[in-house]
């Protein structure tokens, strides 16, 4: 008998129900329950997620025979899914665009969080690629859902195809695992691959370049990186922001799950192919964001090097680079979310807030948001004390103590080149000339996203000061990975 | 019972695999992108029941099933997105969206 243990999967029926409520609501006859109802039930419902996602915290319990699992790992990351998710919320709440779109917006990004927990939760290949779909499918329509926008049609377009060759990818890859092994539970493949040494198996070979093909395009690594720059800079900006820290976060996962969860017995088959990705990754984002005048393009092609960077760490292959490759996780998330909260705001205040000049001396008008977009920008490029710095410094130190010290120093050498693109955008704020032609004006509401930003900001310090107890607790997700 | 050879399953599979990627890389028409889409999917389906049986377990065509399914609710989408570009009097060919650039 299937033993269900539907405790152990509470916080995703609570997002995945929650977006069908939300969806509701926004269809309801009352004017003033249509316009903040689904908004408040989802982060209701987010919130919640947290509460049961912290309560059900120790090992590892099992729901619907196996396909879904709770352990330090999947939880860790929850957190990192929902915070991202909530922010999104943030930045919507009485956002313009979103006005006749209240309640399938909110749904749908409730549904694209749930896949993601589902991927870091999952037991089986099915649930591994279900949790893929669903949280690409939703931001396929998240990413076009102004449809009255041109851009905001094409790279939700784009997005759809680029995504859908990847899952295809990444479909055949899990096809090939399950001819190599005979079974879809992770536990039972990896009983499989250890005790009859399969390295070097044509099947296996097969499975892990699809694998790491299709995350690849999920995670936007260079060279599956293409369509990164083109879909971050069309869809809303809060979309971009949440693509770029869940969905990332949701693909390292998978990759976390699938190479060092269940494959780490044939450690030489795939270490080539993710240090070839980690290093192509730093190499063309960095080089690639030097030219770039707009922001959201900027942060674009950082993001495509922030992977590169975190593929490091699983690319040891060992728990301290997992561990550093989670620590890394929350501190991309606080610092991108800080960054995207500012490119936001300056939207809202003037007509061409992404390009980088609209940010020419923005302190005099607004220090604080100044300050925020400043703190982010230096821990993006890694400058101590940040916490961009400390994940930097971990991440590289797990390739040095895996003997892949030339690893370490493309790392570094990358992220000497994007102090160049990241301390211009502060040179531009501190040191620019204001514009007095410049129209300011109210696009839309800023105080939602000002709250991310500063909490953010301020979470990318915390970071810093609370490096020891953070590391624990990654430490003992990455270690619930190996756990039979 | 004569049964069919692993190798012919898979040797299937990876055929339509290709085709749907060379029509992915030549095609510029997102319907027929899509087409391309599916055909890769549906490689990966022959490939999962091939296996299933290869193996004597049903699990692979439960994965296949599940496939088709998440295979559908993608088109679903991608049309909608084609229709929505429609609308808006847009050239239906993926090397002409190119307004942003760089």
């Amino acid at each position: 008998m299937a033993d269900i243990n539907i405790v152990a999967a509470t916080p995703v029926i609570i997002v995945a129900g929650t977006s069908v409520v939300t969806l509701s609501l926004g269809l309801v006859p009352w004017r003033r329950v249509r316009l903040y109802g689904p908004l408040l039930a989802a982060g209701t419902a987010l919130i919640a997620a947290m509460v049961m996602s912290g309560v059900l915290w120790g090992d590892r319990q099992l729901a619907f025979d196996g396909n879904i699992r709770a352990d330090r790992f999947s939880l860790l990351l929850n957190f990192v899914f929902l915070i991202a998710a909530l922010a999104v919320i943030m930045f919507s709440w009485r956002e313009p665009a979103s006005v006749d779109r209240r309640g399938e917006w909110p749904s749908l990004v409730l549904a694209s969080t749930a896949g993601m927990m589902l991927v870091a939760g999952s037991g089986d290949l099915i649930t591994l690629f279900l949790g893929i779909e669903l949280l690409s499918v939703a931001l396929y329509a998240l990413c076009a859902i102004e449809v009255w926008r041109e851009r905001s049609l094409e790279s939700g377009l784009k997005y759809l195809i680029v995504g859908a060759v990847g899952s295809a990818f990444f479909l055949y890859g899990l096809a090939m695992l399950f001819g190599a092994t005979g079974s879809l539970k992770f536990s039972e493949i990896g009983r499989e691959i250890s005790q009859q040494s399969l390295a070097n198996e044509p099947f296996l070979l097969a499975a892990i370049a699809l694998i790491v093909v299709g995350l690849g395009f999920k995670a936007s690594a260079a060279p599956f990186h293409m369509w990164t720059p083109d879909v971050y800079e069309g869809a809303p900006t809060g979309i971009t922001a949440f693509m770029s820290t869940g969905t990332k976060a949701a693909a390292i996962a998978a990759f976390l799950l699938i190479f060092q969860g269940i494959l780490p017995g044939v450690e030489g088959d795939w270490q080539a192919a993710i240090i070839t990705i980690a290093v192509a990754s730093i190499v063309v984002g960095n080089i690639a964001a030097l030219v770039q005048r707009n922001l959201k393009r900027l942060l674009a092609y950082s993001s495509i090097a922030q992977a590169g960077y975190l593929l490091i760490g699983i690319a040891t292959g060992t728990i301290a680079g997992a561990e550093a490759t989670l620590y890394y996780l929350f501190a991309y998330l606080a610092m991108t979310l800080a960054a995207f909260a500012v490119v936001l705001i300056r939207e809202r205040q003037v007509p061409d807030g992404e390009r980088l000049e609209s940010l020419s001396g923005y302190w005099r008008t607004s220090p604080l948001l100044a300050v925020v977009m400043t703190i982010a920008m230096l821990s993006l490029a890694g400058f101590p004390p940040l916490s961009g710095f400390v994940g930097k410094f971990l991440l590289f130190g797990s390739a040095v103590d895996a003997d892949l010290a030339w690893l370490a120093v493309v790392g570094a050498i990358g992220s000497v080149v994007s102090v160049v693109y990241y301390l211009r955008v502060v040179g531009v704020i501190w040191f620019g000339q204001t514009d007095p032609e410049r129209e300011e004006r109210r696009l839309g509401p800023v105080t939602g996203a000002t709250v991310v930003g500063v909490t953010s900001a301020l979470a990318a310090i915390a970071l810093t000061f609370a490096t020891n107890p953070i590391l624990d607790v990654c430490r003992g997700a990455a270690e619930s990975l190996l756990a039979p | 019972m004569n049964t069919v050879p692993i190798a012919a399953y898979i040797s299937v599979s990876a055929v339509l695999f290709a085709l749907g990627l060379l029509g992915v890389l030549s095609r510029r028409n997102p319907l027929l992108l899509l087409l391309a889409v599916e055909l890769m999917l549906n490689a990966a389906n022959v490939a999962l029941v091939g296996f299933s049986r290869f193996h004597e377990t049903t699990d692979g065509q439960v994965f296949a099933l599940v496939v088709m399914v998440v295979a559908a609710s993608e088109v679903v989408i991608g049309l909608g997105l084609v229709v929505a570009v429609f609308r808006q009097r847009l050239e239906l060919n993926v090397d002409l969206m190119s307004r942003m650039r760089g």
